[in-house]
């Protein structure tokens, strides 16, 4: 690492700095409070509709409400309940598992694949940008759905075995008990790969060319290339695609509510659905509200976890 | 020292702000959750019958076959001129979820379908008791009584004395098995079965013939169905409704239960039904056996349009036998009904249309859409599957044997009993634990 160069500093701020502090008795004291006026405008709407919703839901899961008649203060008995029902605790560890098949596998994917194109820059990158970007554009639900049919009976995934005489692997992949959690995980490894290469192939772009004719001039092969001089540069787009997929995952609601509803048994329920159920269909407000305070707290725990490892690194 | 003052001024500055949001929403009573429902006027709609004079409109909010409702509401229109209905269709899983938000709020319809939320509704007062005009317009004779054991609510008519009603019923429905019978024939089977066993018979020489016995659609709520319909032949019908309608020490942990949930696990043991019940939604359940998937399929005359329409006189259907040839007939059904909001200004109006609903005028529209009206006798003969629902349909009411769908114990049931059968098609659950997570969640429920 080469030494910082001493950070650029008119020498004369520290010796002005009383002469400063005399003068703001006057009108400029109140300098500091103007700045807030500023942001007051984006803090309100910002307060209002994410900051009181936000507060309002941690209110309610003290509260044990059906959603209609006059709720029942129960403290923090709903945390309680929480980490004592069996279904809930299960709901967390599958969408861990998830994160494995939104996060990891992408971001892996992803790398490989610009490691690949990085190496043959081509004035055609933005081409494979779009079509990277792709299944982004496709709503979640729709994406559900083709799933759906992709894994059904007769559907794609089952003709392709077939067709290579695999005919024993065929099943019913959303209403098998082994395979469903991973069948709704690869769709995510699909819709989040792209945004993954789309980020990464972008920030390779940054990259001064010369590195690269350097790092080949010295020698180096694919691999080193890759290791010493893309795999730097990506440090903060690897980071901004794990906050943005781990969250993906963990929130998780809409492909898992379209291809199984949490089924077979409760091999793919996820803490987002049982928040929409417990809310919506079986009156249990207040108990929903807690498990969405608990899931918000795990997300933030974690992103805050990702970015203080990336920043540590740089 | 200026600065450090300045930090404790910003310090305690910052607690006031706290405390100012804070305080209210612990000292608050108007911020307790609910509170703002509060309870509308009446709890009763009027005794009279008389339909006021001067032009009324009234809401109509439902989500099962518009078709119909279009249908019911030209004709009541036309023998009701100065009252007009304004139809609000929206889809059964956005209505559901959104039926105690509309009801309670200020711009809730005049008139609702009746759905699994009503229950609670009604016990707070949102929608009203009919029990006037039960009376006043002779409905016990128009309606056959357990289509109106179902809209009482539960223990909120009890309350009352047992005359409580909270909707009129329009449709009915029933489930039952369909077969196939091109299929059923190359099987050996040569007719509807007499009892469990025999059927159990048929499913094992579907099974020999290399067919695939029964379709079942367990991804959403036909697996529920196919358990509900052996639970309705070994349970007695008196224990079920004690468990669904929430009766103090009911149980749906008895000896009767463990024996229907366990032929739901040895079915699927010896593979009678197709391979991927657990994964086949009930649309596509019912899109296959059209196909010739399946000799049988257990579904609900509502599949029996599309049915009818694409297999033509290839397929029957019969309700699920039971354990004797002497057996009562009991299926689970429930109809399309509507109830009255407590805001409603027209309580009279809307009294009117549900009696509309009663006619033989009314009967013959609901048949010719599929469903089965509450008379039936008003009403032309159907042919094909629909006489064979039919049939089945008036031999259950003639045994009294319409019970509603197990989903109805408790809003979180239908989770718990669509997981639950899933895990038994896949034997991967005892029945006593199957059992045991059902009651766990009544038990909650209806704890209070």
């Amino acid at each position: 690492m080469p030494s910082r160069p001493p950070v650029q500093q008119p020498p004369d701020v520290r010796v002005e700095s009383p002469d400063v502090q005399v003068r703001s008795r006057g009108p400029r004291r109140r300098s500091p409070y103007r700045g807030y006026v500023y942001v007051l405008p984006a803090f309100a709407v910002y307060f209002c509709f994410a900051v009181l919703p936000a507060l309002h839901t941690a209110y309610l899961s003290l509260f044990e409400w059906d959603g209609v008649t006059l709720g029942d203060w129960v403290g923090l008995g709903n945390y309680q309940e929480i980490f004592q029902d069996s279904i809930l605790r299960r709901s967390v560890l599958n969408a861990l598992v998830l994160v494995v098949f939104f996060s990891f596998i992408p971001i892996v994917v992803g790398l490989a694949m610009t490691g690949l194109l990085a190496r043959f820059r081509r004035p055609g990158m933005g081409a494979y940008r779009f079509l990277f970007m792709l299944p982004q554009v496709v709503p979640l639900v729709a994406v559900g759905v083709t799933w759906r049919w992709l894994y059904g009976d007769d559907g794609l995934v089952n003709q392709t075995f077939r067709a290579v005489g695999l005919d024993g692997v065929t099943r019913a992949w959303l209403g098998d008990f082994g395979a469903a959690l991973i069948a709704v995980g690869l769709v995510g490894t699909w819709v989040l790969s792209g945004l993954c290469m789309m980020l990464f192939l972008s920030g390779v772009q940054k990259v001064d060319p010369s590195l690269y004719e350097a790092a080949r001039l010295d020698g180096a092969g694919p691999v080193r290339e890759f290791v010493s001089v893309t795999l730097p540069h990506l440090r903060g787009e690897i980071a901004v695609a794990m906050t943005v997929t781990t969250v993906a995952a963990l929130a998780s609601f809409d492909i898992v509510y379209v291809t199984t509803n949490g089924g077979p048994g409760e091999q793919t329920t996820v803490p987002g659905l049982l928040v929409y159920r417990l809310a919506f269909s079986e009156g249990k407000v207040g108990l929903a509200a807690a498990l969405a305070v608990v899931l918000g707290c795990l997300i933030l725990g974690i992103v805050y976890l990702i970015n203080r490892l990336s920043r540590s690194e740089s | 020292m200026m600065e450090r003052t300045h930090r404790m001024r910003r310090r305690v500055a910052a607690t006031v702000c706290a405390a100012a949001l804070v305080l209210p929403l612990t000292a608050c009573d108007a911020l307790t959750p609910g509170s703002a429902a509060a309870v509308p006027g009446p709890r009763s709609v009027p005794s009279s019958t008389a339909v006021p004079d001067g032009d009324i409109t009234l809401r109509l909010q439902f989500a099962d076959a518009p078709l119909m409702v279009d249908a019911l509401i030209a004709a009541f229109e036309k023998g009701h001129p100065n009252i007009k209905v304004e139809p609000q269709y929206k889809t059964f899983s956005d209505y559901v979820q959104n039926l105690k938000l509309t009801m309670t709020s200020d711009t809730a319809p005049d008139i609702a379908q009746y759905a699994v939320g009503m229950t609670d509704l009604a016990a707070d007062g949102h929608i009203l008791d009919l029990a006037p005009y039960r009376e006043a317009y002779g409905w016990d004779k128009a309606i056959p009584p357990v289509s109106l054991d179902q809209l009482t609510a539960g223990q909120t008519s009890e309350a009352t004395g047992g005359r409580a009603l909270f909707g009129v019923p329009a449709g009915l429905s029933m489930t039952g098995i369909y077969y196939n019978k091109e299929l059923a024939k190359k099987a050996g089977i040569d007719g509807p079965p007499n009892t469990v066993a025999e059927f159990e018979d048929q499913l094992a020489a579907a099974k020999e013939a290399d067919l695939t016995p029964l379709g079942v659609g367990a991804l959403d709520s036909g697996g529920l169905h196919l358990w509900a319909a052996l639970l309705n032949q070994l349970m007695p019908t008196d224990d079920y409704w004690d468990w669904v309608n929430g009766t103090k020490g009911a149980t749906i942990e008895t000896p009767a239960a463990v024996s229907a949930s366990r032929l739901v696990i040895d079915w699927g043991r010896k593979g009678y039904y197709n391979d991927s019940a657990n994964g086949t939604a009930q649309v596509d359940s019912t899109a296959q056996f059209a196909k010739g998937d399946s000799v049988f399929l257990i579904n609900g005359n509502w599949a029996a349009g599309q049915l009818a329409t694409v297999m033509g006189d290839n397929v029957g259907f019969f309700p699920m036998p039971g354990e004797q040839a002497s057996s009562p007939t009991v299926a689970s059904g429930f109809s399309v009904s509507y109830a009255v909001s407590s805001r409603t200004e027209h309580p009279e109006a809307a009294g009117a249309f549900l009696d509309f609903l009663t006619t033989p005028e009314a009967g013959q529209i609901i048949s010719d859409n599929g469903f089965m009206p509450p008379n039936p006798d008003a009403v032309k003969k159907p042919e094909g599957v629909l006489a064979d629902i039919a049939e089945g349909h008036r031999r259950a009411v003639a045994d009294d044997g319409i019970t509603t769908f197990p989903d109805f114990a408790a809003p979180a049931m239908l989770d718990r009993l669509r997981s639950g059968v899933q895990k038994l098609i896949a034997n991967r659950i005892d029945p006593s634990d199957y059992l045991d997570s059902l009651q766990d969640e009544w038990e909650e429920h209806h704890a209070e």
